[in-house]
């Protein structure tokens, strides 16, 4: 009975987070001085070779205002986009693509953002952590202070400057992988799927490498804290060897925050790797809000936030129910 | 802590080992597969020998599917209009002058009011699926436009609606045309001028079955050009082209074969790693890359090459140039002293050093100064502009800007070599106005406003700081002239306070009173040829609207309120265009533009468009200019034709 009012507590505070997100959502793209008509307008100039006549953009100023579903009061179109969003989870068409789906956009660039950012974040959280525990546990020793250097030298390298690098190093000198990415459309073939790994690798190893110095000195900081508690100076007294101590005692305990961060993080992943997707030209969703938020593309950047807030919002509740289950001492008693 | 020490060794080696062995592997492309022998293959699986490699125009797209050209938001910069698509008319971007494309001849004439038309189609053209072009898509097209207006979104459709009036097939081939007014100017709105066409013809066989013509995608079309749509990315990144093997029969099959096999339009991604892609031949023609990347990768790869190869490098004949709006209602740029204060305290030849390592072609006028208009406008206005006195008596016009340019950059540390030798006009322009901050501050001072220790005060007191909105990183190249220009301002005393902005709020801003104060632009200043009318119909009272109007404009966006502009642009549409008096309004009216600056015209848009030699080669240079370099303009075609592999 407790659980089912604590998960119902959770699950409740869990809408009203999406309903404000989405709320918010909604007026705060209207507040940016940009215009999506206007943007459109000033892409078909530079079409039409500056030729427009101005009659000609009267006319498609008010085809565009119908079509956008930009007419009528702020107040109408925000029931109406409620009801569109929340009964049919359909954002409706792009202004900048028009008149393609929001929906099909977002679902053609998010499975790259996924596979992209789920591997390297885990893969450098799990790396990170692994390497920072032996980092903190062991912190008086010179093989842990390279490991620490490690991390000190990772962390701070801008992420523009650490996927130049990588390019410079391993594709453009070494020859070892593309540059930029290609993608072939096709069945997905076992050969295709190497090929999607071969050139996603480049953009996965920036990425891990951006994260693992962090994670390294993180997890050192909490090892190094954890080791000194009580129960851990007791099991050394019982004669508990150093690497059981390291895992059992230390590890286990100073991870509960780790838990935390990547479960937040892999929420975060819905933002997409703006920086990554520019610069290996790598599909994501990251790049469409950027496009999005500087053409005033409204229904768009509905899309991707509110699929952003769902999985924060959802990450969020899904650590308030998992995490009981790894620490015993946070369980709420009925 | 030994075992430590191993495991974690041992963990960092197997993730070194991995990347080896993902490097090692190096899968093929799965389409590279389809090569035979040692043919060098490219990753969309065609021989590189036969494959045309460029840098796509608009980065990534996010409807790559989309190839309808009934709705304006396709990617059209991937080919579509050179390659797969056919006009009535073409214009010749190295002449200015329209030929016949898809028609057989020029537009007849057919009543002396010039609202009656005869268009003859050429017979013998097939779609790609084998069908004939004839006067049936033609028909099909103006019909689909007039019933779509309100739901296609492609510009044409709401042009040809104020335009057209009806329509008549005479027989499989002839159409006549009637236009609701005067149309001087029919051959470049149902064709094409510089590069945009109101009107593009689809195939009717396949457009006339489907149900709902904004929802249809098109995808993999039946083209007219001589080139089909081989395969795509469904991601954006890029589109494949292959030639038809009837190409003779296609819209310009006339010009000559296309040498290349096919055309592969690509995003390398940011400008970092698109240079390195072009060191390592990874494509044949860039467009839009930076000058410092140009010369880096030049460093590294001597088969890439600029259309010069003296300073300015570029071809600098685009059809638009760059320059500054002002909300001409909004005090005090009301006042004709104060534009032309700030016209003389932008060094032009600084901005252009800064910002386009001085890869720049001034322009005085209001256009850009190429092969078509310097003789149509610049040449014969240059005493005019050599005499033009303020109303103080100075005389403004400097015509040693090129010259000056010169010495300046020789100064900068640019070899001689590497610069125009002799008369270097036709490199940096025929000149510009004199940088004189001190004749600026006497124009000032004689309406009341006066330089301070902090910059310059109006007759209330307060200190004058203009806004000027320049683009942020979405275009790098006009981003980088609006800092010059504001660091030139700020130099002669003026507080400047530069304002960047997305692309979306750029146009807002360029379009509202309420939003502008200055801003560098580009769209007020494209005229292409001896038809100033299509930039400036819009100079009219109806495209006025209050200084704090949050109304949007249409046009006019120099914001010129001049009742004799509104005089001259409503008598010269009366006009055939190439009439006498037609040409006289038009210096006529760049005369009023200067001499009120309205608008501070600046330099040619410097179009740098370099190429790589190693997979190709006869592109046009400025010793070879069988065409202009523009892969997005006519002259593609022209270059396709005319390219050569090199291996």
């Amino acid at each position: 009975m407790a659980v089912v009012r604590y998960i119902a507590k959770r699950f409740l505070g869990y809408l009203v987070v999406l309903f404000i997100g989405l709320t918010i959502t909604f007026f705060l793209p209207r507040l940016m001085p940009g215009s999506p008509i206007d943007n459109y307008i000033g892409q078909m100039q530079a079409r039409a070779g500056q030729n427009l006549s101005p009659e000609a953009i009267q006319q498609l100023r008010d085809s565009l205002e119908q079509l956008y579903g930009l007419k009528g009061s702020l107040g109408v179109q925000y029931i109406k986009f409620l009801e569109r969003v929340l009964l049919h989870f359909d954002f409706g068409p792009s202004f900048t693509s028009y008149p393609e789906p929001v929906n099909k956009i977002i679902l053609n660039a998010l499975p790259w953002t996924i596979a992209l950012l789920v591997t390297s974040t885990v893969i450098a959280w799990l790396l990170g952590n692994l390497v920072g525990i032996v980092a903190g546990y062991f912190n008086k020793r010179k093989f842990a202070s390279a490991l620490e250097i490690m991390g000190i030298f990772l962390y701070p390298i801008p992420y523009y400057v650490l996927a130049l690098t990588v390019i410079l190093i391993l594709a453009y000198y070494l020859g070892a992988f593309p540059i930029s990415s290609t993608f072939l459309p096709g069945p997905l073939t076992f050969q295709r799927v190497m090929w999607i790994i071969y050139n996603s690798t480049l953009p996965a190893l920036t990425l891990i490498l951006a994260g693992f110095g962090w994670n390294i000195l993180s997890m050192k900081a909490l090892a190094v804290s954890t080791k000194e508690e009580g129960f851990v100076q007791f099991a050394r007294l019982k004669g508990v060897p150093d690497w059981r101590r390291m895992n059992r005692y230390v590890f286990r305990n100073a991870l509960l925050p780790q838990i935390t961060a990547l479960v937040l993080s892999l929420g975060t992943i819905f933002n997409g790797a703006l920086l990554t997707e520019m610069i290996f030209a790598y599909p994501g969703i990251g790049l469409l809000m950027r496009t999005a938020a500087g053409a005033g593309d409204y229904n768009l950047l509905y899309g991707t936030i509110t699929t952003t807030i769902i999985a924060v919002s959802t990450a969020a509740f899904a650590l308030d129910l998992v995490y009981p289950l790894f620490d015993p001492r946070i369980r709420l008693k009925g | 802590m030994a075992v430590a020490i191993r495991k974690v060794s041992a963990l960092l080696t197997a993730a070194v080992l991995v990347l080896g062995l993902v490097a090692c592997t190096a899968p093929k492309s799965p389409d590279q597969s389809n090569g035979t022998g040692n043919t060098e293959m490219t990753d969309v699986g065609t021989p590189r020998n036969q494959t045309l490699i460029v840098q796509t125009f608009d980065g990534k797209t996010d409807n790559p599917d989309n190839m309808n050209p009934l709705m304006g938001s396709y990617a059209l910069w991937r080919g579509f209009r050179e390659l797969g698509w056919g006009y009535l008319w073409e214009m010749d971007t190295a002449t200015g002058k329209s030929y016949p494309e898809l028609a057989a001849d020029l537009p007849k004439v057919m009543d002396a009011s010039y609202t009656k038309f005869q268009v003859s189609l050429k017979k013998g053209i097939y779609w790609s699926d084998g069908v004939q072009f004839n006067a049936d898509d033609l028909m099909y097209t103006l019909d689909t436009y007039k019933a779509g207006q309100g739901k296609l979104t492609y510009f044409g459709v709401s042009t040809l609606a104020s335009y057209v009036k009806s329509w008549t097939k005479v027989d499989d081939y002839t159409v006549e045309i009637d236009t609701q007014n005067p149309a001087y100017d029919f051959a470049t709105v149902l064709g094409v001028y510089t590069w945009g066409s109101a009107l593009n013809i689809v195939p009717k066989h396949v457009f006339e079955k489907q149900a709902d013509l904004a929802t249809f995608k098109n995808t993999t079309p039946v083209t007219i050009g001589p080139y089909t749509i081989k395969s795509f990315d469904p991601n954006g990144q890029w589109h494949l082209w292959q030639l038809r093997d009837d190409w003779q029969r296609s819209a310009w099959g006339d010009l000559g074969q296309p040498q290349a096999k096919y055309v592969y339009y690509k995003n390398f991604g940011d400008e970092q790693t698109r240079t390195l892609s072009f060191i390592k031949n990874q494509y044949d023609v860039d467009t839009f890359m930076s000058p410092d990347s140009i010369a880096a990768a030049q460093k590294q790869n001597k088969a890439i090459t600029t259309f010069a190869k003296t300073s300015p490098y570029n071809d600098m004949n685009d059809a638009c140039s760059y320059g500054v709006i002002m909300n001409l209602a909004k005090a005090p740029f009301d006042k004709k002293e104060v534009r032309w204060a700030l016209a003389l305290s932008l060094d032009l030849a600084s901005v252009s050093i800064n910002s386009m390592s001085g890869q720049v072609k001034a322009g005085a006028l209001a256009l850009p100064d190429t092969q078509i208009t310097r003789p149509l406008f610049y040449d014969p206005l240059q005493s005019w502009l050599k005499d033009l006195q303020l109303p103080d008596g100075y005389q403004p016009y400097d015509t040693n800007f090129a010259s000056g340019m010169v010495d300046k950059l020789k100064a900068a540390g640019t070899d001689a070599s590497a610069l125009p030798s002799g008369d270097a006009t036709s490199s940096y322009g025929l000149g510009w106005w004199k940088n004189d901050p001190s004749e600026a501050q006497k124009l000032l001072a004689s309406v009341g406003i006066t330089k301070g220790a902090d910059g310059f005060y109006q007759q209330n007191g307060k200190t004058w700081e203009i806004e000027l909105v320049i683009p942020s990183d979405w275009n790098k190249v006009m981003q980088r002239v609006g800092f010059s220009i504001a660091d030139s301002w700020t130099k002669a005393g003026f507080k400047v306070n530069t304002r960047q902005v997305d692309n979306g709020e750029f146009t807002k801003v360029q379009n509202t009173n309420s939003l502008l104060t200055a801003e560098v632009n580009w769209s007020s200043s494209c005229i292409f040829n001896a038809n100033y009318l299509n930039s400036w119909r819009s100079i009219m009272p109806s495209n006025v609207q209050p200084v704090d109007s949050t109304a949007t404009l249409n046009g006019n966006l120099a914001r010129i309120t001049d009742q004799s502009m509104f005089d001259l642009v409503a008598k010269a549409g009366k006009l055939p265009q190439d009439s006498a008096e037609f040409k006289t309004l038009g210096t006529d009216g760049m005369k009023i533009i200067t001499e009120n600056m309205y608008y501070i015209n600046m330099m040619n848009i410097s179009t740098t468009i370099p190429t790589n030699t190693t997979y190709w080669t006869n592109f046009p240079k400025q010793d070879n200019a069988y065409a202009v370099p523009y892969t997005w303009w006519s002259s593609f075609k022209k270059i396709l034709v005319s390219v050569k592999p090199a291996k």
